[in-house]
């Protein structure tokens, strides 16, 4: 037997086939810098405006609706016994679960080392924190007065006299979410803070005064100094620590909004893990929405390549895949339960009035996906797009049939009712579509939307493995050694 | 990067003598064989109590390798790196899933012993329990363990020999059809072992169900498989074998899969409790009702504290997940505090009090014993460590940073 060991030898190819490259066309530093950020430093484009312009309209709808909702009550939503709890709810879940890709791709992809995350972290975590601010809008603008809002929360109050119900998880939504928000937010800025003063000495080089003051006083004296980066790390480390836990707290927590109650349909054990791979299945979705949208227009195909839009494209089947395993065991103990109301909600979901939004959850989520089992559909662009808004309209349905179809056949037959959203409802839903994507379109403008120095850290990184060149424009430090 | 040769792994010797493989053999024979005399006594003295007993051991022998086929598969859907250098040592261990399947006829042979349901007469007059019985059958439960025990072997077979294979070709086709394999192997195992939990454990309480039990039970699976993991390695390196190629950074891996499994299991645990003592119905509550009386009370605060609390405080810091004897300490209590789990989801379904027996031993050594000489035999004449994997290099050279 063999005791001297040989390893195998890994050659270019090889290399590239274990681990491909995370950003195509053989880019230096310096190109990356320059490519991102032209984006914020070059004229604007004409389509930006236009895009701007559109999603700024359909902001304003969205804000003409609250106001009307706002000054008329909330009767104008469809909401109506025994639907008392309809698009507003659906719409808030919808909009939190977004989030939870930005998230996931910017901690737990983070602790797990997948380096291909450092494209794509910046914009997601940026959706996230503009999903977040979507969803408040519906708990805020349910209670009918908003500038009560601070009842939430367990402040001292003399005009309420009540001290709030802590059993309550809509009261646990409040921190969940409040904490989610803010510790996104943290760390999105943490994380901005290089680039900001990559922009910012680039403004001052180029003699923009006041644009590398502005950028100065945000990028938090940053000097590049290795002190800082060691500081920067460390952070990073401990906020990604910090964030992980969020990822699966969020999203349980809203899934006991539900599942604490003893409504058959809500009351299952089964959904804590299975709202939060939901929400990471439609933020994905969103992600893929968006990109593949900007990559395109600002012509990112070298940074965002088909290489993310595979891996991605693998954890939306796997979380697909996931929700269908909740849907099956949901099913399955239902009939299992022998219990008469577990069985026929379950049964009126799938074949009672509401059967077509069922149908369509369970082809846009579990079956639809399945193509993804095909390398070169994983690798398409406009396979991924489509199938991005199937997920996200999917997702939507989940949210709706969980929420109407368990609610609209009572107890009492004489209470059966069928839930009709108004057109108010509609217009709010659309129109935060259009806060959403005026959000976005201003961090495209503003802020670089790919995160540079993780970026070329994952590329310095790559250089090391077996096989791998050096990036271009370095020269190989230790020649022959190992790191 | 050229040039691999300060890769200190790469003086290791990555075979074992067969000395060693023998005396190890013996010893593991050895072990199954006082776990089966026993068992054999408890069959001829209490039948009744043996296959309680067994029952747990059972459980815990054939959750342990699954929770090793999760991982197993997961490397190499991931394209994991880190991990080839230990992943021999997961792949004989998802190698005695088979033997689990032998190990399965005991519970078959107690079934009226165990489950309720299994009683034609008395279901008959349960009217919940009628309704059951298209699933809950005598027929079903075996062909239905039968099915379970294919499909894992198979995944297993088709993974494990693939790896095997590149051993003496090192080629990359096979670690690519490995991870073919394991993506849909990834979907049926956890349809099957969900199934298997609410078949072998959940239906032990029939009218009793929760939708979340499965990934409950696989969870604690997941979390025996890293801890036993790490224990092997330890008494490897204890033993100057794999010395150098199995460094700190790796133990400092296995340490947070520890960790991440200990959080997981909690979260699942605790939805399942929470959810359940929130919502307040009697048909879901008299589970957790039943185990917090009678003294069976000691074990809910004992898994409480033991399964989450201590584990999760102590693997929290990096520093401890860096210190091996810490670290081999602490599988340690995880494989104790997961018999108790086992105990504690099993036992009192058929006992009001906890009443420890001498079976229980006999009834864990047994299974477990028979896994440890099917997984060590495995080793016999083969590499340690997939010397034809191509991220081994990467793998050897492996640092957290």
């Amino acid at each position: 037997m063999a005791t001297t060991a040989t390893l195998p030898q890994i050659n270019k190819p090889l290399a590239q086939e274990l681990n491909p490259s995370l950003v195509e066309g053989n880019l230096s530093y310096h190109e990356v810098t320059e490519q991102v950020c032209e984006i914020v430093e070059g004229a604007v484009h004409r389509n930006w405006y236009i895009g701007f312009a559109i999603s700024f309209s359909i902001f304003l709808m969205m804000v003409g609706m609250l106001g009307y909702q706002l000054f008329t009550g909330v009767g104008v939503w469809g909401n109506n016994a025994p639907v008392a709890w309809a698009w507003d709810i659906t719409n808030f879940v919808f909009w939190i679960g977004i989030g939870h890709a930005g998230t996931l791709i910017s901690a737990v992809l983070f602790l797990f080392r997948q380096k291909w995350r450092t494209s794509i972290n910046r914009a997601a975590e940026a959706m996230t924190l503009f999903a977040v601010a979507c969803a408040a809008i519906y708990p805020v603008m349910h209670t009918g007065r908003p500038w009560r809002t601070y009842w939430l929360f367990p402040v001292p109050n003399l005009d309420l006299n009540m001290w709030q119900n802590f059993r309550s998880p809509l009261m646990w939504d409040v921190f969940a979410i409040s904490t989610y928000g803010s510790v996104s937010a943290v760390f999105w800025y943490m994380g901005l803070i290089p680039d900001l003063a990559t922009l910012r000495d680039r403004a001052a080089v180029a003699g923009k005064h006041t644009r590398a003051m502005i950028l100065g006083v945000f990028s938090l004296g940053w000097r590049f100094s290795a002190r800082h980066w060691t500081n920067y790390e460390k952070m990073y480390l401990l906020l990604a620590a910090i964030s992980t836990p969020l990822v699966l707290s969020v999203h349980s927590i809203v899934s006991f909004d539900f599942a604490t109650s003893v409504i058959p349909g809500w009351h299952t054990t089964i959904f804590p893990p299975y709202f939060v791979a939901g929400a990471v299945f439609s933020g994905f979705a969103m992600v893929q929405t968006l990109l593949l949208v900007t990559r395109w227009a600002l012509g990112l195909e070298n940074l965002i390549t088909s290489k993310h839009l595979d891996n991605m494209n693998k954890i939306i089947l796997a979380t697909g895949m996931i929700v269908g395993y909740a849907y099956a065991t949901e099913f399955f103990i239902a009939w299992y339960s022998a219990n008469q109301y577990e069985r026929f909600v379950f049964f009126n979901r799938a074949f009672g009035p509401y059967w077509w939004a069922y149908a369509l959850m369970v082809s846009c989520n579990v079956l639809s996906p399945q193509i993804f089992w095909v390398k070169s559909l994983r690798t398409n662009v406009i396979v991924t797009f489509i199938m991005s808004i199937f997920v996200n309209i999917g997702m939507w349905f989940e949210r709706f049939v969980i929420i109407a179809s368990s609610l609209h056949r009572d107890f009492m037959p004489s209470s059966w009712g069928y839930f009709q959203p108004s057109y108010v409802d509609i217009c709010t839903f659309i129109g935060t579509f259009g806060f959403f994507m005026t959000l976005f379109l201003l961090f495209l403008r503003f802020i670089p939307c790919i995160a540079l120095s993780e970026v070329k850290g994952a590329m310095a990184a790559q250089a090391h493995l077996p096989g791998h060149e050096p990036v271009k424009g370095t020269t190989p430090v230790h020649a022959g050694g190992h790191h | 990067m050229s040039g691999h040769d300060n890769l200190a792994g790469l003086t290791d010797r990555w075979y074992l003598d067969d000395s060693t493989w023998s005396k190890v053999r013996n010893a593991l024979l050895f072990v199954a064989l006082i776990g089966w005399i026993g068992c054999g006594a408890g069959l001829a003295l209490d039948p009744d109590r043996f296959y309680k007993s067994y029952l747990v051991g059972f459980a815990y022998a054939t959750f342990t390798c699954l929770g090793g086929l999760f991982f197993l598969q997961v490397m190499y859907l991931t394209g994991s790196a880190w991990s080839v250098t230990v992943r021999r040592i997961v792949e004989h261990l998802v190698a005695a899933i088979p033997a689990c399947a032998v190990l399965f006829i005991p519970v078959v042979l107690g079934i009226h012993h165990l489950y309720e349901w299994s009683h034609v007469e008395e279901v008959s007059k349960d009217p919940i329990l009628s309704q059951k019985s298209g699933f809950l059958n005598v027929e079903g439960f075996i062909i239905r363990g039968v099915v379970f025990f294919a499909i894992w072997s198979f995944i297993a077979w088709k993974i494990t020999s693939q790896s095997l294979a590149q051993d003496k070709d090192q080629s990359i086709a096979h670690m690519d059809t490995a991870s073919r394999w394991s993506a849909p192997g990834l979907v049926f195992t956890f349809l099957t072992v969900s199934l298997a939990a609410f078949d072998w454990l959940m239906s032990l309480a029939p009218h009793w169900y929760s939708t979340i039990f499965g990934l409950y039970i696989f969870a604690g699976g997941g979390w025996t498989f890293i801890s036993t993991m790490m224990i092997i390695c330890q008494l490897f390196r204890k033993n100057g074998i794999l010395a150098k190629s199995i460094t700190v950074e790796h133990y400092h891996d296995l340490g947070k899969w520890m960790f991440a499994t200990t959080a997981f299991w909690s979260y699942i645990a605790f939805s399942q409790y929470m959810l359940i003592w929130y919502a307040n119905l009697p048909e879901e509550t008299i589970w957790y009702k039943i185990r917090w009386e009678g003294g069976w009370e000691v074990l809910s605060y004992l898994l409480i504290v033991g399964h989450f609390f201590f584990p999760f405080l102590v693997l929290l810091a990096r520093g401890s997940k860096r210190n091996l004897g810490l670290m081999f300490g602490m599988a340690f209590w995880v494989l104790f505090i997961q018999y108790i789990d086992l105990y504690f989801v099993i036992m009192p379904n058929f006992y009001k009090s906890p009443a420890p027996h001498w079976l229980d031993l006999f009834g864990w050594l047994a299974p477990v014993g028979t896994v440890g000489v099917v997984f060590w035999s495995r080793f016999r004449g083969k590499a340690l460590v997939p010397v034809g994997d191509l991220r081994l290099e990467q793998a050897l050279g492996h640092q957290n940073i």
